[in-house]
């Protein structure tokens, strides 16, 4: 049994380097959009607010799988092909920018507007109250719900094995649908989720330790 | 001049370029990329041609059908079906490797390979289907090239081993199934008395036989073939197969041509003068040999 399990560790670590590069891009580019689109949200006038609002809502509102099927293959009719993969990992860069704009929406607006009014009185510009005094402490409440949603990216991912992309859930099945053996090969691939996602809230611990404090 | 005349002149120069060719086919010169010249000029087997390569959906999580094996590679029946199709296409044959690399496979989930075909992201899939008239109304499919059944996976280890066994047994035999609206009446066909325990994937209902929890697998004949040839003490086919369907590979609609070469060459692959490469699937993944091809009346 452990041979066995040694035997296909080879196959699940190209899945894995997938899961984590897939999970790697969704992240990265859903924190750049999505930090953009909650400072839109609570700052921007009404031609920017309303768009970002209704993108965020509908976004929020559709299921994930949805939104991949439609952009694999719903984007071809119009003649816009992408490819699985890119398509896969644009659906769910998309899908998470919604909910992380929603999540710094959140932690901005729990910042008291007197925060704003004293940056005001001291003569700062937008950008420097910004900079200064608002994004340092949001920061501290951004954190913790978009550590939750990393992990949540994480897991998402296993949804473009329904593409065909070979990521850690499909490398799984693939070494199932040859074993027929499928309950050891379930334990190694959760075991492998779970070493990802529990590094991340180790990480986000730290994260949030680091910035509990205000630095002089 | 006008346009009529112009297509006038140019349908004739096609009628000429037709004429040429039956001609040159005669003279068995003409090689496969002229010929396909000639076919519709948006027929798949002219772009397939002119690409060097076979776009083909298939999945890798099912054995013996499409799967990885030891080394990564993918391998299976409908992988074997692939390469009879670029061995006909690009002329190989010899050489399984050579066959492969005119062939990109694009893996995907079983749900998705209606959607593949009309999307026009594969040129044909080759992924089990099972031929409904359905699923006909949506996508073109070729002969079959496997006739799948049901049978009865025991376990070596089991009380009942044969299907007589298990008859006999009545009411105390209890059958592991694929979860299925109708999978009480599949099991029923089989072995009239049984407990049917449903499971959520095949590879669960052997999970029960192995662990214990089920007397006999219900599950695809195909798989039964693999299983008992992998593992010959542990598992054992019960004797009794029934209920047929078909498999074929399926295309787009409307391209008679690109369909009529891919029937003509899986006919030939099948009964034809070049079914090695069938043949040698056949008994490495199902166990078994295909009828002697009789000469004669011809019987497809």
């Amino acid at each position: 049994m452990i041979q066995f399990l040694i035997n296909t560790l080879p196959f699940l670590w190209q899945g894995l380097l997938v899961t984590l590069a897939v999970s790697g891009l969704v992240v990265a580019s859903s924190l750049v959009s999505g930090v953009l689109f909650g400072v839109g949200l609570v700052y921007g006038r009404w031609w920017i607010a309303w768009p970002i609002r209704v993108y965020s809502d509908i976004l929020r509102g559709t299921p994930l799988i949805v939104l991949i099927f439609l952009i694999i293959y719903g984007l071809p009719l119009v003649g816009i092909d992408f490819g699985n993969y890119a398509s896969a990992v644009i659906a769910l860069a998309a899908f998470k920018t919604a909910h992380v704009a929603e999540i710094a929406r959140g932690a901005i607006q729990s910042i008291h507007f007197g925060q704003t009014d004293a940056g005001k009185a001291i003569g700062l510009t937008f950008r420097q109250r910004l900079q200064y005094v608002i994004m340092p402490q949001a920061v501290r409440r951004f954190l913790p719900p978009w550590i939750n949603a990393v992990a949540d990216a994480v897991k998402g991912s296993a949804l473009v094995s329904l593409a065909g992309i070979v990521d850690l859930t499909l490398a799984t099945q693939q070494v199932i649908g040859r074993t027929y053996d499928p309950l050891p090969m379930y334990l190694l691939a959760a075991a492998m989720y779970f070493a990802i996602n529990y590094s991340l809230s180790m990480a986000s611990r730290r994260l949030e330790s680091r910035f509990a404090y205000v630095r002089e | 001049m006008s346009d009529n005349e112009t297509r006038a002149r140019r349908d004739f120069l096609k009628l000429g370029g037709l004429g040429l060719a039956v001609g040159a086919a005669a003279a068995a010169t003409l090689d496969a990329q002229k010929a396909a010249a000639q076919s519709a000029p948006t027929s798949q087997l002219r772009t397939v041609l002119n690409r060097g390569k076979l776009i083909v959906g298939t999945g890798s999580t099912n054995a013996p059908w499409h799967f990885e094996n030891d080394k990564g590679e993918l391998t299976g029946m409908d992988i074997a079906v692939a390469r009879i199709l670029a061995a006909g296409l690009f002329g190989a044959g010899r050489d399984a490797k050579e066959d492969l690399s005119k062939i990109e496979f694009v893996k995907q989930d079983p749900a998705s390979r209606i959607p593949n075909i009309t999307a026009g992201k594969v040129d044909i899939v080759i992924q089990f289907m099972t031929v409904s008239p359905a699923r006909a109304q949506l996508v073109a499919f070729s002969r079959p090239y496997y006739v799948e059944g049901v049978a009865l996976l025991t376990s070596s280890k089991g009380k009942y081993k044969t299907h007589k066994e298990l008859i006999d047994a009545g009411k105390n035999a209890k059958a592991s199934v694929l979860q299925n609206v109708d999978a009480d009446q599949l099991v029923a066909r089989g072995l009239p008395q049984a407990q049917v325990m449903q499971l959520d994937t095949q590879a669960n209902a052997i999970q029960a036989l192995d662990s214990g929890r089920s007397d006999a697998a219900v599950i695809d004949l195909s798989t039964v073939g693999w299983l008992v040839k992998r593992n010959p003490d542990k598992y054992l086919d019960s004797g009794f197969h029934y209920d047929t369907q078909l498999y074929s590979a399926a295309m787009r609609q409307g391209d008679p041509d690109w369909l009529q070469w891919v029937n003509t060459c899986l006919n030939v692959a099948m009964h034809g003068h070049q079914t090695e490469i069938y043949d040698a699937a056949f008994e490495e993944f199902f166990a078994a040999k295909p009828p002697r091809r009789v000469p004669g009346f011809p019987t497809i």
